[in-house]
């Protein structure tokens, strides 16, 4: 992506009030706060569509379905730290799903780690591609993401075929829920991978140098970081956290589909995205991608009791993201 | 090269074929690579003819227009995420409002929905100039929200077109004939136009300054907000002239968002494939034209071949892949030997 849209900046800035101004870097300074603000608001306006909606078990559905999509998007954020972009996430999450599905006469355990070997290695070629090769992320994903397609819409009929459930531990930790029935299994997953994910971002030396190749790969290059491995591995988190979120999903629907995970793709980079992670690379955290993903699963929730069709949805969905997004760079640009 | 101007370019001509070569080289290859795919394909079949050739023509219409709409916003630095949308919208409506109308009413539908396109497009640049939001986040919003509005005013497939109007896409009245002259003229002419008025004009060369680097074009005095909505109109009339040769050649609407997607998939693939660079300024329409055609021959090819449709598609993806690939490992070797 170029550099230059964000280095140009106009000579004139608008004269803005002392006040304002103050808020606007402290918001700046603290984006998860806006964030927080959007979430509280939506919450509050679903609730006034449907009371019913603040209740233990409204609030349990809508994490529910935001743990595979903030999952998926943990991937997402990683990859948009290093300038990348996985569009595969969605069929590689299909692929672990129909593998699971495969496996799960042979017990849950073997089939989960089947399907995240899968994830992990369709990740490590995306990967190669675009470290080794310098493929272009869009490119080599969106094949990726073809090439899975048609081998899978070609097994499901063949060697796969009849492989459209899931052994029953896997539909528990995708859709089942603990503490009397308050807190659900994949949310507790989710947690750990947010715990991962941030202190790995945060702490570890892969993490820092995700944000270094990301923030400028020349830099990075010169400071002796190798950048292929840093993309490789960062590819092959995307893939296994892509196979992870599949996982889940095909133990929530209790079946596999090539359908499955189709919803996902462009809502695991809206939650990036929203979450203030950088297209551009270097910039963004995973605690901002949380937010992003609840804020899209209540939206979800919100037009369900609207009673909204598929047309409306992605009018007001694709508004919604175009907004807070809007919202977002205004809110960062103020200082 | 591109932020030159065109005088500079005329004085430079003097170092002849090497220099031509190594400006248009991709491009040159990917049309050889076009006219031997073709070739294979009438080495294929038992008998290959104008028929053939008309079919080939009409049916990458749709990928060679979407191409190009995507190649002028991807020179000027940008994305647009929402072409396949904006092409199944303008499917949607001039199949919904055409259907009954004559010849002059149903061309007064196709110039009012290139128009308009044009004009919703450049309000989604001035979107993306004014709210400084990435131009791929825009147009993922843009691509949700025109494929919605397009299901919304036509729910289900539907929709037809008059005769006239399928003749300046196909041919013919009926939507299949061997003529391919119509076909080629749809294509032909506002390629053309566009590529000229893109290397030869002010506002077409402010463009690819615009793309190639934002600061320095500001700097020299382009107007880079008007490029970048210029750029993104033009990719909007681009994206509806698809949509109306869908319409000329099914004489059907279909809003499904899968055709949005696959697209905006394929203009992206046919553009990196056609030599532009996706960080802008570089490459030029005619070579995404030809990358489109390539990755529409590839299905017939694939198909006369007996090979299924789904192991077509990991072909397709894998040849993608291949050919990205050995591009990126000779700019490696090309920034080596620097």
């Amino acid at each position: 992506m170029s550099a230059g849209a964000r280095t140009t900046d106009p000579p004139a800035v608008e004269p803005v009030q002392r006040s304002a101004r103050a808020w606007a870097r402290y918001l700046s300074n603290h984006p998860l706060i806006v964030l927080g603000g959007v979430l509280v608001i939506l919450v509050l306006s679903t609730a006034a569509v449907e009371p019913r909606y603040l209740s233990s078990r409204g609030i349990r559905n809508t994490v529910l379905l935001a743990a595979p999509l903030g999952i998926m998007a943990a991937g997402q954020t990683v990859l948009m730290l290093t300038r990348g972009i996985d569009l595969s996430v969605a069929m590689v999450a299909t692929a672990a799903a129909y593998v699971v599905g495969n496996q799960s006469p042979n017990g849950a355990a073997l089939a989960i780690v089947l399907g995240l070997v899968v994830g992990v290695l369709a990740g490590a070629a995306n990967g190669i591609g675009v470290g080794v090769f310098r493929v272009n992320p869009l490119i080599m994903t969106l094949a990726m993401a073809g090439i899975l397609l048609g081998l899978f819409t070609q097994w499901a009929a063949t060697i796969l075929q009849g492989s459209t459930s899931v052994a029953p531990f896997i539909r528990t930790i995708g859709a089942g829920s603990f503490l009397n029935r308050q807190i659900p299994w994949n949310v507790l997953i989710w947690g750990v991978v947010a715990f991962i994910v941030i202190g790995g971002l945060r702490r570890s030396g892969l993490g820092r140098m995700i944000y270094a190749v990301g923030d400028n790969p020349t830099a990075a290059r010169l400071a002796g970081v190798r950048s292929w491995q840093v993309l490789l591995a960062a590819y092959m988190i995307s893939g296994f956290f892509a196979a992870l979120g599949g996982i889940l999903l095909a133990g929530q629907s209790g079946a596999v589909d090539l359908r499955l995970a189709q919803n996902f793709l462009l809502p695991s980079v809206a939650a990036a995205v929203i979450g203030g992670t950088s297209i551009f690379g270097g910039v963004g955290t995973y605690s901002g991608t949380i937010f992003g993903a609840l804020i899209l699963s209540v939206l979800n929730s919100m037009l369900t009791f609207l009673d909204a069709g598929q047309a409306v949805k992605q009018i007001v969905y694709g508004m919604i993201v175009l907004g807070l997004a809007w919202l977002y760079a205004a809110v960062t640009r103020a200082d | 090269m591109s932020t030159t101007t065109g005088d500079l370019a005329r004085i430079r001509t003097g170092a002849g074929w090497a220099r031509w070569l190594r400006r248009n080289g991709w491009t040159a290859g990917v049309w050889v690579l076009l006219l031997v795919l073709v070739g294979w394909y009438a080495s294929l079949i038992p008998v290959f003819g104008e028929f053939q050739i008309a079919s080939i023509v009409k049916n990458s219409l749709p990928t060679a227009y979407l191409a190009v709409a995507q190649a002028v916003v991807i020179i000027s630095g940008g994305l647009d995420l929402g072409v396949g949308a904006m092409m199944v919208l303008a499917n949607s409506v001039s199949a919904l409002y055409m259907e009954g109308q004559g010849l002059g009413v149903t061309l007064l539908i196709g110039i009012a929905v290139v128009l308009g396109a044009a004009a919703l497009n450049a309000i989604i640049g001035w979107v993306i100039v004014t709210s400084r939001v990435p131009d791929i986040i825009v147009t993922l919003a843009t691509l949700f929200v025109l494929s919605g509005v397009a299901l919304m005013i036509l729910p289900s497939p539907g929709g037809g077109t008059s005769g006239g109007f399928r003749w300046i896409f196909t041919g013919s009245t009926a939507g299949i004939s061997a003529n391919y002259v119509p076909s080629m003229v749809a294509l032909g002419l506002p390629v053309a136009v566009v590529a000229l008025w893109l290397r030869r004009t002010r506002p077409g060369l402010s463009i690819y300054a615009l793309g190639s680097d934002e600061n320095a074009a500001y700097l020299s005095g382009v107007n880079t907000r008007r490029a970048k909505v210029i750029a993104y109109a033009i990719g909007g009339a681009f994206a509806s002239l698809a949509g109306l040769a869908i319409t000329a050649i099914t004489a059907t609407g279909d809003s499904r968002f899968v055709n949005a997607s696959n697209g905006t998939l394929n203009s992206v693939a046919a553009v990196v494939l056609g030599g532009i660079a996706l960080t802008g300024g570089l490459g030029s329409v005619i070579g995404a034209v030809a990358a489109g055609i390539v990755l529409f021959i590839l299905n017939p090819i694939l198909t006369t071949m007996g090979i299924n449709p789904n192991t077509a598609q990991v072909i397709r993806g894998a040849l993608i892949v291949a050919v990205m690939m050995v591009a990126g490992l000779l700019e490696l070797r090309r920034r080596r030997a620097e």
